[in-house]
């Protein structure tokens, strides 16, 4: 017998979306790779580009938020947010329907992604991308607690991706890196792919390029939970930003690397309790300001979105959020 | 009340995480050698965790030989049916600050038996006046502003008590509490930690509540949850140093080790108890689920858990909506409680999804417990239904 009435709907409805359609957000998976088209990225090849849901979905998750965010504002206050039954009787009904609407429109804004395949070929390195056979990591299942379905569809990425002759993997997302990299090996027993994450391989691949920012800037950088915590990449990208010619770097007092405040949209969090989530980015945002910086870089799609609404909130019209990602794209002149 | 709301007590907790922080690392840059020692500690929790039966019987033992009495409830019920028979009715009680007790209601149930019971931690007499629960466990009135505590003291008083004048207010719950000690029938207290081998428990705290609470009653009864039990005395001293200094303290102002009754043999040499201390010194060690706690491979890590409150200072989450994010016990560690000692899915369930598992509180946890694995196990047993029973 199971107990998933116990799992709050806004994520059961993830889920669904992930067993079903291969995205979080049950959009087709024609949809989400339609970014690539103009790209001509061969399908087959023995390294692979791994999108993953966040960025292709950007601005359907950005709009979706702020949506959720207007209704949850006038709900019911967090001590009754933290009672199960209310917030599973607010989304249960709410949040489920505005999913199904946003996602009837699609699209094909996802420039990081874009970036990110400019970057890496100006760099020299070679990939293909699988497109619409591209599966969802499955990560969220894993985090949720529904095991069994993360098993079963970390077995069907595994072997989906092994049978068309794979042998690395460039993944972008930290999450979908993580899962790739840690979770399905695991569940899988056996032998992973090699999976680099993006961060990774510009490193390995720049040290001859020329970087050059067009202005100077000062920029702060804030730390991904999955990518600093989970992976351990908390040199790579700041040695990447270290490189770039008009960047000043400067870091927040304490919560920087290992201790970096989470900006609030963990684990699906922002699809639970937005406003929380909303008020968790204000704070994050408030701690990195007080660096002075100009520009937030990040390199996650969840903390874009959610360092974004922060300094929307603060009005702070004079500071960027840019993914590290297009700040390397600028500064490449790609 | 609605924490998230509420400037004030964002503004409240923001501050007190800022001087945490830096008394934190204060303390651990004062005392180096303190790392190092979390890491040893970690390893024997690791192991006491998986002979608490046998500890819990030793400790027991020793007590006993000490002229102590020691007890093992293995269910809240068992604990509250032992203190009632100790206490009985209308008597005057002086509690400590205790986590355990307030895990399985103690207060409540004492008042409801017809006795009258004063909590003598500040922060806990705050709460206990207020009628509200505890926000933290280490300083149950984080979200209390001093506003708020002026206007309380002054309407149990009738004096006018300024707010801003905080020794005023610490003074005023000096003078309400002062006789209460000594009027008191029974003393309660739980401990930080106990070394199995002598009997001995470890009682940190600055405000000299404790060794009052535990030193003028004539019976002494201290509750104390299984996990607290280590091998020897020379580990319960590690556990505490490590515990005081992630508490964010270079040393705290008092350490009680008790491990008896008071005696005197000073008229003939015949050993005569209850000398100036507690003639009757009791110890309940409390099960509550805990055994069973410990042969899970994932969830056994609560266990470990010191009490320092120092993942609480690093919990995004909580630094919004304090106590309100927790049952028993607070933040990610708290829906592991909830499952296991509240035995309330809904309730874990709420919390353990409330919970960002973004793990910055582990790389502050000086034993090292992994809240996002825990956190995750814990979503899988209530989606699989198989949730400890």
């Amino acid at each position: 017998m199971d107990n998933k009435d116990l799992i709050p709907p806004g994520l059961t409805f993830l889920a669904d979306n992930i067993t079903s359609k291969q995205n979080i957000l049950g959009a087709s998976t024609e949809e989400g790779a339609k970014w690539a088209k103009w790209l001509n990225l061969p399908k087959e090849a023995e390294t692979i580009f791994f999108a993953g849901c966040g960025y292709q979905y950007a601005t359907d998750l950005e709009s979706l938020m702020s949506l959720i965010r207007k209704i949850d504002k006038s709900a019911i206050s967090t001590e009754m947010t933290m009672n199960l039954a209310g917030f599973q009787k607010k989304l249960g009904v709410d949040a489920t329907g505005i999913y199904r609407r946003l996602m009837n429109r699609g699209s094909d804004d996802a420039q990081s992604l874009k970036d990110a395949v400019n970057v890496l070929h100006s760099l020299g390195v070679e990939f293909g991308y699988l497109a619409d056979d591209e599966p969802c990591c499955g990560g969220l299942l894993h985090y949720i607690g529904l095991h069994q379905e993360f098993n079963r569809n970390a077995r069907q990425v595994h072997d989906g991706i092994k049978s068309k002759g794979v042998k690395r993997v460039i993944s972008i997302v930290p999450s979908c890196t993580d899962t790739l990299r840690h979770l399905i090996p695991e569940s899988i027993e056996g032998d992973g792919l090699e999976i680099k994450h993006f961060c990774e391989v510009v490193l390995e691949n720049i040290s001859s390029r020329e970087l050059r920012f067009p202005r100077k800037v000062k920029v702060t950088y804030h730390d991904p939970c999955q990518l600093a915590r989970f992976l351990g990449l908390i040199e790579e990208p700041r040695q990447i930003l270290r490189a770039i010619d008009g960047i000043e770097l400067v870091e927040p007092e304490e919560t920087t690397g290992v201790c970096a405040t989470c900006c609030g949209g963990g684990g699906g969090f922002e699809a639970v309790f937005p406003e929380l989530s909303q008020m968790l980015a204000v704070n994050r945002v408030r701690e990195l300001l007080e660096t002075g910086a100009d520009i937030i870089v990040t390199h996650c799609p969840g903390c874009i979105m959610q360092l974004k609404t922060g300094v929307k909130e603060l009005k702070r019209n004079d500071v960027e959020v840019l993914d590290l990602v297009q700040i390397l794209a600028t500064a490449m002149g790609v | 009340m609605d924490a998230a709301h509420n400037d004030r007590i964002r503004l409240a907790l923001s501050r007190a995480i800022g001087t945490y922080r830096k008394n934190r690392n204060n303390a651990l840059e004062k005392f180096p050698h303190t790392i190092k020692m979390a890491e040893e500690v970690r390893e024997m929790k690791v192991k006491a965790i998986g002979m608490m039966e046998e500890l819990a019987q030793q400790a027991c033992e020793a007590i006993e030989s000490n002229k102590g009495k020691a007890y093992i409830a293995r269910t809240a019920d068992d604990a509250l049916k032992i203190i009632d028979d100790l206490v009985g009715k209308d008597k005057l009680i002086v509690k400590a600050k205790s986590m355990t007790s307030e895990e399985i209601g103690v207060r409540e149930h004492l008042e409801e038996q017809g006795n009258e019971v004063f909590e003598t931690d500040l922060g806990e007499f705050i709460i206990q006046k207020l009628g509200q629960k505890p926000m933290h466990i280490l300083s149950p009135s984080i979200h209390v502003p001093k506003e708020d505590v002026a206007e309380l003291f002054s309407k149990i008083t009738g004096e006018d008590i300024p707010s801003d004048d905080i020794e005023m207010m610490v003074a005023t719950a000096r003078k309400l509490l002062r006789e209460k000690f000594f009027e008191a029938d029974v003393g309660m207290s739980g401990a930080n930690v106990v070394a199995a081998d002598t009997g001995t428990l470890f009682l940190i705290e600055n405000e000299g509540n404790i060794r009052l609470a535990t030193g003028a009653p004539p019976v002494h009864i201290a509750l104390v949850g299984m996990e607290k039990l280590v091998p020897t005395l020379n580990d319960a001293y590690k556990v505490s140093e490590v515990t005081w200094r992630y508490a964010n303290y270079t040393v705290p102002s008092y350490v009680s080790m008790i491990s008896g009754p008071s005696k005197t043999g000073d008229i003939e040499k015949v050993i005569t108890y209850g000398a100036h201390g507690p003639k009757e010194f009791h110890v309940i060690f409390l099960d509550d689920g805990r055994t069973k706690l410990a042969d899970d491979p994932i969830l056994r890590q609560i266990l470990y858990c010191l009490r320092c409150g120092a993942c609480l200072y690093e919990c995004p989450v909580f630094a919004l909506t304090a106590g309100h994010f927790g049952d028993k016990y607070f933040a990610g560690v708290g829906a592991v409680w909830a499952a296991t000692i509240s035995q309330d899915k809904e309730k874990a369930a709420s919390i353990a999804y409330t919970c960002l598992t973004c793990g910055r509180c582990k790389e502050k946890c000086p034993v090292e417990i992994d809240t996002p694995e825990m956190i995750v196990e814990l979503r899988r047993q209530m989606a699989a239904d198989e949730l400890l029973s």
